[in-house]
């Protein structure tokens, strides 16, 4: 299989195979995780509805075309591609059998629809006795909101998450794409992992609910337990620490157009670092701001005398001199800067790979190291780049079956 | 072996080293913890920062009452071990000699003066997988810089590119984000390698940075390859998704509401729900090309509709109609949301310090092995006489030995 190098029989999860009928971001990036460390992922899209992830600019050479979505390359890496029109009796029936070879099926459509296609978890296991079906729906497969209609983008709104992001006495500020998708990914990785370990000791397959609102909402847990434990409904606070257990802690303005310095001060040690760094001014002296309560107490004190003093510095030479006295400080990226940074650099972050249709571009590679197995990143999937494989060697279909299917578009 | 680990989880026979603090590690290593595994949490003779981090009943600072550290460690056992004394480092030795997966997310400068390393670590267990959960790794120019969550977070490039208003500082969700991106890297990745630790040939060192993690899978993902093209690149507009309107967040009568229409019959379905108005058969509205151009005049005749209603009758209203249009629900919004109520999303856990306490539930669920928390967040050094004692065999008189040498 083409997606998939010779390497990966050093990778711990070799000979696992999933299918993947994940949609968008969020389905496939649970194959991109699994296939990264060494899992077969077969991925089931069609042409009659293009995947809306693959009609996302930019595109290759500026060429509109599914199959030359960067986004697409990037976040689909790992994913195998078949082609199959699932409003088609015999797709289904082809997914069917794909699954009885298969040990993970994963899906995020909306409560229902598996059912509807006839692909329900009763059904997988009547053809594998032990397949694991991951399902993972915006809100879960049953209570009052369960056929929600969100996008990853807004999801978020349901978690309280939004609720705390934004700047201090102002309302919520949307964050711009759904950083729970890649989230509930990779979290959705661990999952499917859980059950094949409960399926090596037991022999038990299952099916396996990740609602997306339970998943991402772990991340409100500071938040959550200060409503638990003291009633307060958080509000937007910038940058600040989310316990307010640091200060200064937030993002300061530096020399040149949108150019940021992050700083945190957690302890008293960082504080004196922090003062050295900065000569002393004698403000730093002040009651207001000579131990951790009184800086909390006037936080938008500090952080205004703070900035005023950073943006005279370049971010990058700001952050190296503080990290000389051992303060918390980095610069503030950009997207730009991500691709030069030379800490991404050196870790290889980013990477430039051949595409099959003959362009070069730049993808991101994996971004955690093992230090016994290394994964062989390749682009995204052309749709239906895989489907020779596993339509002729897997399923062991004739040639004329095959070509019968392409011809009637059921393989489409 | 006590609690969640007789249960059955899927888990179960896993065995966890935490020696974490604060959040990434702690909540890495607690969903190994929901799901069953035996976790036992390390932490030096001050305990985990995040027991002094709160939040605190009352704002009253107190080592067991931390909100932050209860939600983190949960159905895990608590062991103190001083590490930076050498008999301290062999007992610790000792006890990752007998675990399958060390979780830590101790600065690298830290983790060599301690000399635990991943190969001081894998000669007393060459099968352990160690999963080291960093603001920017173990290697690379940044790797021995002071950080943390917000550092890794802006370092990610999410701030500047995607949260914030244009010429103000980028921003970070109120939480650690960065640390839980991390963690669930941790998670999937550090227990792929234990799950295949056989077909590789052993255990191995698991290296996650949390500014990495987010700058690749996040940000990479949509940006670098555009901007490695063309040599163009976008940033934060403070508003929401620019090529649809609307896609933002607006005020209504009692706080806020994600309001978001992608395809044309979501327009539509909002243009009923809002009575289908007069201006929005505006040519200027007519399709989302034109409506993400003319998005400054389209958010105040929405935002007019929004001020007369509340967010969930919104919300309701526009979903009846299928748009993805939902409330932007508050801590208790969510706290209280019949939704998780009926699906029994929280649990209640009995702490000795603290009492019930209503924590998240699991994550996810599985069927055949349900998970969650079920037990409090260790007291410190609370299964000291349980580890060190039944689990290495330490007599009690040894045990005493390094109680007065202020090890354990």
């Amino acid at each position: 299989m083409p997606s998939v190098s010779p390497s990966a029989k050093t990778l711990p999860l070799a000979g696992i195979r999933v299918l993947n009928l994940g949609w968008v971001w969020a389905g496939p990036v649970v194959g991109q995780t699994l296939a990264f460390l060494g899992a077969e992922v077969i991925k089931v899209e069609s042409r009659t509805r293009f995947d809306l992830l693959r009609t996302l600019p930019p595109f290759a050479e500026g060429i509109v075309d599914p199959d030359r979505c960067l986004f697409n390359h990037a976040a689909w890496a790992g994913n195998g591609s078949i082609t199959l029109d699932l409003r088609q009796a015999e797709a289904i029936e082809l997914v069917g059998r794909l699954a009885a070879l298969s040990d993970v099926v994963v899906e995020n459509f909306g409560p229902g629809v598996m059912e509807r296609f006839g692909l329900s978890y009763d059904v997988l296991r009547a053809l594998k006795q032990d397949i694991i079906l991951f399902s993972m729906p915006a809100a879960g497969l049953d209570g009052p909101l369960k056929d929600v209609r969100t996008y990853g983008l807004s999801l978020a709104s349901l978690t309280g998450l939004d609720s705390l992001t934004g700047y201090k006495g102002g309302g919520p500020v949307p964050m711009e794409n759904a950083f729970c998708d890649p989230f509930a990914g990779i979290f959705g990785a661990f999952g499917v992992l859980t059950a094949l370990h409960h399926r090596r000791r037991t022999g038990e397959g299952q099916h396996v609910e990740f609602s997306q609102q339970e998943a991402a909402m772990q991340m409100i847990a500071p938040a959550f337990m200060d409503y638990t434990l003291n009633g307060r409904v958080a509000e937007p606070c910038g940058n600040e620490h989310p316990t307010r257990a640091a200060a200064p802690h937030a993002v300061f303005r530096c020399r040149g157009e949108d150019r940021w310095i992050s700083i945190a001060v957690s302890s008293d040690e960082e504080w004196a670092g922090l003062v050295a760094a900065m000569e002393g001014p004698s403000w730093m002296r002040e009651p207001a701001f000579a131990t951790a309560g009184a800086r909390l107490e006037h936080i938008d004190a500090l952080h205004e005398r703070l900035g005023a003093w950073t943006t005279a510095f370049d971010d990058r030479e700001l952050a190296e001199h503080l990290q000389r006295h051992g303060v918390a400080a980095a610069p503030v990226l950009n997207v730009a800067d991500l691709l030069h940074d030379p800490h991404y650099r050196a870790r290889g972050t980013f990477i430039e790979v051949r595409h099959p249709l003959g362009f070069r571009e730049t993808i991101y590679g994996s971004y955690v190291k093992m230090s016994r197995s290394t994964p062989q990143v390749c682009p995204g999937p052309s749709m239906g780049q895989d489907n020779d494989y596993v339509f002729r060697e897997l399923l062991g279909l004739s040639e004329a079956r095959y070509r019968d299917l392409i011809e009637r578009k059921v393989i489409y | 072996m006590s609690g969640v680990a007789g249960r059955g989880g899927a888990l179960s026979g896993v065995r966890v080293v935490d020696f974490g603090q604060m959040v990434s590690g702690p909540w890495c290593a607690k969903l190994f913890a929901d799901y069953g595994a035996d976790v036992i949490k390390v932490e030096l003779p001050g305990g985990d920062a995040a027991r002094r981090a709160g939040p605190f009943p009352g704002d009253k600072p107190h080592p067991e009452k931390s909100g932050l550290f209860f939600a983190h460690n949960t159905n895990k056992r608590g062991v103190v071990c001083d590490v930076t004394q050498e008999a301290g480092r062999e007992l610790f030795l000792r006890l990752a000699a007998k675990a399958d997966l060390l979780i830590e997310n101790n600065l690298p400068p830290r983790t060599r003066a301690w000399k635990l390393r991943y190969e001081d670590v894998a000669v007393v267990n060459p099968d352990i997988v160690m999963v080291s959960i960093t603001p920017f790794g173990q290697s690379g120019p940044y790797s021995d810089w002071n950080a943390c969550d917000l550092n890794a977070f802006h370092l990610s490039g999410a701030g500047s590119r995607y949260c914030g208003r244009p010429g103000e500082m980028p921003l970070e969700h109120g939480t650690f984000s960065a640390d839980y991106f991390g963690g669930a890297a941790g998670a999937a990745w550090g227990f792929a390698a234990f799950f295949g630790r056989h077909l590789v040939g052993g255990g191995q060192h698991v290296d996650v940075s949390c500014a990495e993690a987010i700058a690749a899978t996040f940000i990479g993902g949509q940006n670098i390859g555009g901007y490695a093209q063309d040599g163009r690149f976008d940033r934060r507009t403070g508003v929401g998704m620019s090529q649809a309107a609307p896609a933002t967040i607006l005020p209504c009568r009692d706080g806020h509401v994600w309001m978001l229409t992608i395809e044309q019959g979501q327009w539509q379905g909002l243009c009923r729900a809002m009575g289908n108005p007069e201006w929005a058969s505006l040519e200027m509205f007519n399709d989302r090309q034109v409506r993400a151009e003319n998005a400054d005049i389209l958010y105040p005749f929405i935002r007019e509709w929004t001020m007369q209603h509340d967010k969930m009758e919104i919300m309701e209203k526009c979903q009846a109609e299928g748009c993805p249009i939902t409330a932007v629900y508050t801590v208790e919004e969510v706290a209280r949301q019949p939704h998780l109520a009926e699906r029994g999303y929280f649990a209640t856990i009995d702490h000795s310090e603290l009492g019930p306490v209503r924590t998240l539930g699991a994550p996810f669920r599985l069927p055949a092995s349900p998970g969650g928390p079920n037990r409090a967040a260790p007291l410190l050094g609370e299964h000291n006489d349980e580890v060190w004692g039944e689990l290495l065999g330490l007599s009690a008189s040894e045990r005493a030995h390094l109680r007065a040498q202020r090890i354990i």
